[in-house]
C-alpha cells in the first residue's frame, strides 16, 4: 500500500511537472486594441516582428483582424488562423469586400476618390472580357467581339460603356476545344487567378495584392532561381516588376492553346521589357509602367469594358505635345485634388498648390510630374524615386503628323534597337 | 563509516512526502497564478495633466499618453482629441494646425476640418480643473 503511494505521489509530481513546462511553452500574450475596433486582439503575441503594411494602415490604429479575420483572442496559432479571410491574402476578390470594404475605406464613392473595389472588379484586369470575347469571335463561338462573357458575373446598371452585364464564362460549355483548352491553360492572367508558377519571379497575390503587394525580388540575374517572398506591405509605389509578374511571363501559343513561359534570363531593364518583339522608345523602358498609365487606366473607371484599348488612353502626346500644341496642364488650386492625395500615399515629390502639372485628356493629373520655369517637365519616377526631364515636341523640329499620334507613328523615329 | 541504513518503510515514507510536498508547492505556485492573474486593464478615460500653472498663457502642449493637445488660449483652457474622426490615426501637429499621416485628412489650429477624407472636426474634450488647481481631461 505505501509503495502504491508513493508511485501515485510519483505519477501526480510527474503530471504537474508536465503541465508547468506545457505552460512554459504557451505564448505570452500580448494585447493590443485598436483604435478602430477598441476591440483586444492577439495576434501581436506571435507576430510583433512584422513591418508596419503600409503608412495608411498602421497596426496600432487597425489591428489585424480587421482586415485579415481570424479569431482575435486566440492563442493557439491554428484556431486563430481558422477564420481568416483569403487566407494569407485577405485582398483575394472573394474576400475583398469583408476585409477592405466599407464607405470609409475602399468601397466609398467616386467623389470621394475611394471607390477603389467597384473600380478594381468591374476592370478589364479582373473581368478579362476582352480576352474571352475575342478568343470566342477568333473560335466563331459568337458573331462579333461584344463582351459577353467575365470571370465572374457581374452587374453594373451604372456602367457608361454600354456593357451593363457579364456572365460567368464556363469554358467546358463550349463545342470548340481550342475554346476549352483557353479556359483550362490561359485564363490565369486575370487577377484572381493563381499564377501558373509559384516560387518564381512571377509569382503573384490575387485581387489587390497582385499589384499593391510586392512579391518579387527586382533582381534580373537569377530569373528562374528567385525565391518569391511574401512582403507584408502594401503600396502604390509599384515597380514595373510587379507589374511583370503577369505582363511579361511569355506568351500563348494560340495554335496549341498552351502558355509558353519565357525561358530568356534578361540582364538588364531593356532586355526585362514587354514583349520581346515589341517596338518601343526609351521612357517606355526607363519609367515604371504606373509613370504613364494611370489609376483608371490600371484600375478601371467602374464601368464594364470590352477591350483593353477601350480603357488605356495614354499616348505619347500625353506628357510631349504634338508639333502643333503643348501637353495639357493643370495647375493645382483645389486642395482636395486627387493629386494630393497620390502624392500623400508616395511622397516622391512634395506638391504644393500652384503647382502646375501635367493631365490627361481625361483630366486624370499625372501628380508625380511638374512644369519648370524653363518650359521644360519633369517627371519623378513612383517606384525609383528618380528625376526625368523632358521637352515638349513643339519646337522640336518633329514633323510627325500632328493628327497622327499613335505609338507606331512616334516609333518610327524613336525605337530603341536591342 | 556505515551508518544507521535506511529501512524500506522509512524511504518509502521520505519519498512520498518529498514528491507530496514538491507537488503541493507546484499545485500551489499555479493557484496563485491562476488568481493574479490580471486581464487587459481598460483604457484610461481619465488624466491629471498636473498644475494649470504649468501651462502658460499661448501653450500648446501636446499629450501623447492621450493623445491629445491642450490649448491655453484667450478664453482659457481647451483640449483636442488627436484621433483623426476619419479611421482613428493619430494626427500630427504641423504649422498649419493638424494633418493625418494615414489619409491626409487637414485640420485648422483649432481642429476645424480644412480637408477630407475626414468628414468632421477633431474632437473637443472635457477639461475640469479641481480646488487644487489641478487640471484633469476627460476622454469619454
Amino acid at each position: 500500500m505505501r509503495r502504491l503511494i508513493v508511485i501515485a505521489s510519483a505519477l501526480l509530481l510527474l503530471t504537474l511537472l508536465g503541465i508547468a513546462w506545457l505552460e512554459s511553452r504557451r505564448v505570452k500574450p500580448v494585447a493590443l486594441t485598436p483604435t478602430l475596433t477598441g476591440q483586444v486582439e492577439y495576434c501581436l503575441s506571435c507576430h510583433a516582428g512584422l513591418p508596419e503594411i503600409s503608412k495608411s494602415h498602421p497596426v496600432k490604429t487597425f489591428g489585424c483582424v480587421i482586415c485579415h479575420g481570424g479569431e482575435r483572442l486566440a492563442l493557439d496559432a491554428s484556431l486563430a488562423h481558422s477564420s481568416m479571410r483569403g487566407g494569407k491574402n485577405p485582398a483575394d476578390y472573394s474576400v475583398v469586400e469583408a476585409s477592405c470594404g466599407g464607405a470609409n475605406c475602399h468601397s466609398g464613392s467616386t467623389a470621394s476618390y475611394n471607390d477603389h473595389i467597384q473600380r478594381a472588379t468591374t476592370s478589364i484586369q479582373a473581368t478579362y472580357a476582352g480576352a474571352i470575347a475575342l478568343m470566342r469571335y477568333s473560335y466563331g463561338a459568337q458573331p462579333n467581339q461584344t463582351a459577353l462573357f467575365g470571370i465572374s458575373t457581374v452587374q453594373d446598371s451604372q456602367s457608361t460603356s454600354g456593357i451593363t452585364s457579364l456572365q460567368a464564362y464556363n469554358p467546358a460549355s463550349e463545342s470548340n476545344p481550342q475554346l476549352r483548352l483557353f479556359g483550362e491553360n490561359c485564363l490565369t492572367c486575370h487577377i484572381s487567378a493563381q499564377p501558373t508558377q509559384t516560387g518564381g519571379r512571377y509569382d503573384h497575390f490575387t485581387g489587390c495584392s497582385a499589384c499593391h503587394t510586392p512579391t518579387q525580388s527586382t533582381d534580373l540575374t537569377s530569373v528562374n532561381t528567385i525565391t518569391a517572398t511574401q512582403v507584408h506591405k502594401l503600396t502604390t509605389a509599384i515597380s514595373y516588376t510587379q507589374c511583370d509578374t503577369c505582363h511579361n511571363r511569355g506568351n500563348y501559343d494560340l495554335r496549341a492553346m498552351t502558355f509558353e513561359p519565357r525561358t530568356d534570363q534578361p540582364t538588364d531593364r531593356l532586355h526585362d521589357y514587354y514583349q520581346p518583339i515589341a517596338q518601343f522608345t526609351r521612357c517606355e523602358w526607363t519609367l515604371d509602367c504606373l509613370d504613364c498609365h494611370t489609376r483608371t487606366e490600371a484600375m478601371g473607371d467602374g464601368s464594364l469594358y470590352g477591350s483593353k484599348f477601350d480603357i488605356q488612353y495614354i499616348r505619347c502626346k500625353t506628357c510631349h505635345g504634338t508639333p502643333a500644341e503643348l501637353p495639357q496642364t493643370i495647375t493645382l488650386t483645389d486642395p482636395n485634388n486627387i493629386a494630393f492625395r497620390q502624392a500623400l500615399l508616395n511622397p516622391v515629390v512634395d506638391l504644393k498648390l500652384g503647382d502646375t502639372v501635367l493631365v490627361t485628356e481625361k483630366g486624370e493629373p499625372l501628380w508625380n510630374t511638374r512644369l519648370l520655369q524653363n518650359g521644360t517637365y519633369r517627371l519623378v519616377g513612383q517606384a525609383t524615386g528618380q528625376v526625368f526631364t523632358f521637352k515638349p515636341v513643339m519646337g522640336s523640329g518633329c514633323t510627325q503628323d500632328p493628327n497622327d499620334q499613335s505609338s507606331a507613328a512616334c516609333h518610327k523615329c524613336h525605337s530603341v534597337q536591342r | 563509516m556505515n551508518g544507521p541504513r535506511l529501512s524500506r518503510r522509512d524511504f518509502l515514507k521520505l519519498a512520498r512526502g518529498v514528491l507530496l510536498t514538491i507537488s503541493g508547492l507546484l499545485g500551489l505556485g499555479g493557484l496563485v497564478r491562476f488568481f493574479s492573474y490580471q486581464s487587459q486593464p481598460p483604457a484610461p478615460t481619465e488624466f491629471d495633466l498636473g498644475l494649470a500653472s504649468n501651462y502658460p498663457p499661448g501653450s500648446r502642449t501636446l499629450l501623447p499618453q492621450v493623445p491629445a493637445i491642450l490649448i491655453h488660449g484667450d478664453k482659457g483652457f481647451s483640449a483636442l482629441s488627436l484621433v483623426c474622426t476619419h479611421l482613428g490615426c493619430t494626427v500630427e501637429s504641423t504649422p498649419q494646425g493638424f494633418a493625418c499621416p494615414c489619409h491626409g485628412s487637414r485640420f485648422d489650429p483649432r481642429g476645424k476640418l480644412i480637408r477630407g477624407p475626414a468628414a468632421k472636426a477633431l474632437t473637443v474634450l472635457r477639461l475640469e480643473t479641481s480646488p487644487d488647481g489641478k487640471i484633469h481631461l476627460f476622454t469619454n
